[in-house]
C-alpha cells in the first residue's frame, strides 16, 4: 500500500526553480494497478522516485506499507521492487542469471538462495532458457522481462513499474501485460505508461498527471465518463486548439475525435462515439510542449525541460 | 554467508567475469604488469643507480620493484571506485544499489576489493619479476610491511571515497582520480625518490600517503626493518588514515544524500 500526501518538489538551479510536483495526494492498495499518466514532464517519474527513495520531496509525506519515504527510506526500499526505464539497467556483459545472482546477493541473499529464487523467476517471466546467454544477446522485450525479474528477487510487496513496455514489440509487450497482472494478484502495483490500451487492460485506477498536479483519478470508466460526450468529425481545416484530436487524415479531410462540446463549435456535422480511454485521456490531459531534452533528462521530469541543453 | 556471497558476486560475477569477456583488455592489462618493471629495469640501471645511489636510495631495481608492486593499490583503489560510479550512472544501474540493502557504501567497499584483487597479483607478479632480477626481501620486515600496506589501504580507501563523491557531482571529470592515477608514479616516491624532485613539488608528495608508505616498505621489506624503527612513518600513516577515511566516508554519504535531493541520481 502507499500514500503520499500533498507532495511537493521543487528543482532549483542557478537561474532557474521548477515545481516538478504541486501537492501530489496518491493512494495506490495492495492487490490492484493503479497507473500514473500524463504527458511528458508531468512528474510521474519524479512521483514514482520519491516513493521509492531515490528523490527527496520538498515538502509533504509518502509512506509505503506504512514506512515513510523520508525518514525511514531502509524499510522503504525492503518492500518495493523498482523498474526504471533505461536503455540499459542490467550488465550486458553478464548472463540473465548472473545478474540476477549478483543482484541477489546485494539483498543479502546466499549464493544457493538467489540461485534458487532466480531460477523461479526466470520461470516466471518466460526466460529460462536463455538463462545463461550474456544479456547484450536479449530482446528488448527479453531485457525488460528481466529487469522485472530483478525487481523480484527480495519478493518485494510493491512493484514500481515505470513504461515497463517501452519499445517492446507487440508479443513481449504482451507478455509483459501478462506478468503485470499475474504479479498484482498480491502485490501493489504503480505503473506509468503512455500506450492508453495498455492502462486500459490493466489499470484499476488511475491518475492523470499535468505539470506536477492530478487533473483526474478514478477507474477507467470514470475517467472515460469524465471526458464526457465524444464525437468524431471529418473537418478541411483544423484550428491548433483541435489539433490533438486528430486521428488521421482521410481524402484530404482531418478525422478529429474529441469533446462534443468543443468539436460543436466548428462543425455540426459530426457522430457520436463509444469513447475509449485514450480518447478521454486526449480531451483531459491534452498534450504538453514538444520535448527537445536530451535522453538524459528527460528522465529527469518536468524540471528538467527548463534546463538549457 | 552474507558476506561471502558479495564477495562471491562483486570479485567473481560482477569483477572477473566482465573483465575476462573483454580478453584484448584483459591481456592488455597483464601486459601492463609486467612491462613498467622491465621499462624501468633497463633505462633504470643506465641512470636510475645513479640518482638512487646519488641520493642515498640504494639499488635502483629494488627501488623501482618496491614502488610499482603498491603504487598500483593507491592508484587503482581511487580510479576503480570512480570509474566503477561513473560506469553505473552510464548503465543506469546505480539506483539499484542505492535501493538495495548493501546500499552505497557496500558499493564502495566491495567495489575497491576488485581493484584490491588486480592489484595483488599485480604486486606478486612484480615482487617475483623484481626476485628473478635479484632484487631479495627480508623475511624480519614482513609484519611492518603488513601494518604500513594495510595503513596505505585504509588511506587510500578514504581518499577513494572522497573521489567517489566527486564523481556523484561532477558525473564526469574527476581531479582526485585524475591526479592520483597520474602524478602519483612521479612524485609519490615510486620511480624515484622524492630527494630527486624539485623542492614544490617535494613538499606535495610529503601529502601524499603513498610517498610515507613506499620508504616504510622499503626499508621493512629490503632491509628488514621493524616496528620500532618505523614507528614515525606509521603515525603519519594513522594520522591520514583518521583524517582520510572519516572523510571520505561523509563527503561520499553526502555526495548521495545532495543527488537524491536534487534529483540528480540517474543523471550522466
Amino acid at each position: 500500500m502507499i500514500e503520499t500526501h500533498s507532495i511537493t518538489k521543487v528543482f532549483t538551479g542557478k537561474k532557474w526553480k521548477v515545481e516538478a510536483l504541486k501537492g501530489i495526494d496518491f493512494k495506490a492498495e495492495r492487490g490492484k494497478i493503479t497507473a500514473l499518466v500524463g504527458p511528458n514532464g508531468a512528474g510521474k517519474t519524479t512521483l514514482l522516485k520519491i516513493i521509492s527513495t531515490l528523490i527527496l520531496p520538498t515538502s509533504g509525506s509518502a509512506y509505503v506499507d506504512g514506512y515513510d519515504v523520508v525518514s525511514q527510506p531502509n524499510d522503504v526500499r525492503k518492500h518495493i521492487g523498482l523498474v526504471t526505464v533505461s536503455d540499459r539497467l542490467l550488465y550486458y556483459r553478464l548472463s540473465g542469471m548472473d545478474n540476477l545472482l549478483f543482484y541477489g546477493s546485494l539483498y543479502d541473499m546466499s549464493i544457493k538462495e538467489a540461485k534458487n529464487r532466480a531460477y523461479e523467476l526466470l520461470d516466471l517471466v518466460g526466460l529460462k532458457e536463455w538463462a545463461d546467454e550474456p544479456t547484450m544477446h536479449y530482446s528488448t522485450g527479453m531485457l525488460r522481462r528481466l529487469a522485472i525479474a530483478r525487481a523480484l528477487m527480495h519478493d518485494p510487496d510493491v512493484i514500481l513499474l515505470d513504461e515497463p513496455t517501452l519499445g517492446v514489440d507487440v508479443a513481449s509487450a504482451r507478455k509483459v501485460r501478462q506478468l503485470v497482472r499475474k504479479l498484482s494478484v498480491d502485490r501493489t502495483i504503480v505503473l506509468t505508461s503512455h500506450f492508453m490500451h495498455e492502462i486500459e487492460e490493466l489499470a484499476d485506477y488511475i491518475y492523470i498527471l499535468k505539470n506536477g498536479k492530478i487533473i483526474a483519478k478514478g477507474s477507467p470508466e470514470e475517467i472515460i465518463k469524465m471526458a464526457g460526450k465524444i464525437v468524431e468529425a471529418k473537418l478541411s481545416a483544423v484550428t491548433p486548439s483541435l489539433e490533438r484530436f486528430i486521428t488521421r487524415y482521410e481524402n484530404g479531410y482531418a478525422v478529429i475525435r474529441g469533446p462534443k462540446s468543443l468539436v460543436e463549435l466548428y462543425t455540426s456535422d459530426y457522430h457520436e462515439i463509444t469513447p475509449s480511454l485514450e480518447d478521454a485521456y486526449i480531451a483531459l490531459a491534452g498534450e504538453t510542449e514538444q520535448d527537445f531534452r536530451p535522453y538524459q533528462y528527460r528522465r529527469g521530469g518536468a524540471w528538467a525541460r527548463e534546463r538549457p541543453v | 554467508m552474507s558476506v561471502l556471497s558479495k564477495l562471491y558476486a562483486y570479485l567473481y560475477i560482477r569483477g572477473f567475469k566482465v573483465w575476462i569477456s573483454y580478453k584484448t583488455n584483459a591481456a592488455l592489462t597483464m601486459l601492463s604488469w609486467i612491462i613498467p618493471v622491465f621499462t624501468y629495469y633497463f633505462t633504470g640501471t643506465a641512470l636510475g643507480n645513479k640518482i638512487v645511489s646519488v641520493l642515498g636510495g640504494g639499488n635502483y631495481t629494488a627501488f623501482v620493484v618496491i614502488g610499482l608492486a603498491f603504487q598500483g593499490y593507491v592508484s587503482s583503489t581511487i580510479t576503480t571506485v570512480s570509474q566503477r560510479l561513473r560506469n553505473e550512472q552510464l548503465y543506469g544501474t546505480l539506483e539499484y544499489y542505492v535501493l538495495s540493502p548493501s546500499g552505497v557504501l557496500g558499493f564502495l567497499t566491495y567495489s575497491s576489493l576488485w581493484g584490491f584483487a588486480l592489484n595483488s597479483i599485480n604486486m606478486i607478479v612484480i615482487l617475483a619479476i623484481g626476485f628473478g632480477l635479484g632484487v631479495r626481501y627480508s623475511p624480519f620486515g614482513i609484519m611492518t610491511a603488513s601494518i604500513i600496506f594495510i595503513l596505505l589501504l585504509l588511506s587510500s580507501f578514504g581518499i577513494a571515497a572522497i573521489s567517489g563523491a566527486v564523481v556523484m557531482i561532477t558525473k564526469q571529470g574527476n581531479p582526485i582520480a585524475f591526479f592520483f592515477s597520474t602524478f602519483t608514479a612521479l612524485m609519490g616516491n615510486t620511480v624515484f625518490p622524492v630527494t630527486a624532485l624539485p623542492w614544490y613539488l617535494k613538499e606535495l608528495s610529503y601529502a601524499i600517503p603513498l610517498t610515507w608508505a613506499l620508504q616504510g616498505l622499503r626499508e621493512s621489506l629490503l632491509e628488514g626493518a621493524g616496528i620500532g624503527a618505523l614507528l614515525n612513518i606509521i603515525y603519519i600513516l594513522v594520522a591520514f588514515t583518521l583524517i582520510t577515511l572519516p572523510l571520505g566516508l561523509y563527503l561520499y554519504t553526502k555526495a548521495f544524500d545532495k543527488a537524491r535531493k536534487d534529483g540528480t541520481l540517474s543523471q550522466y
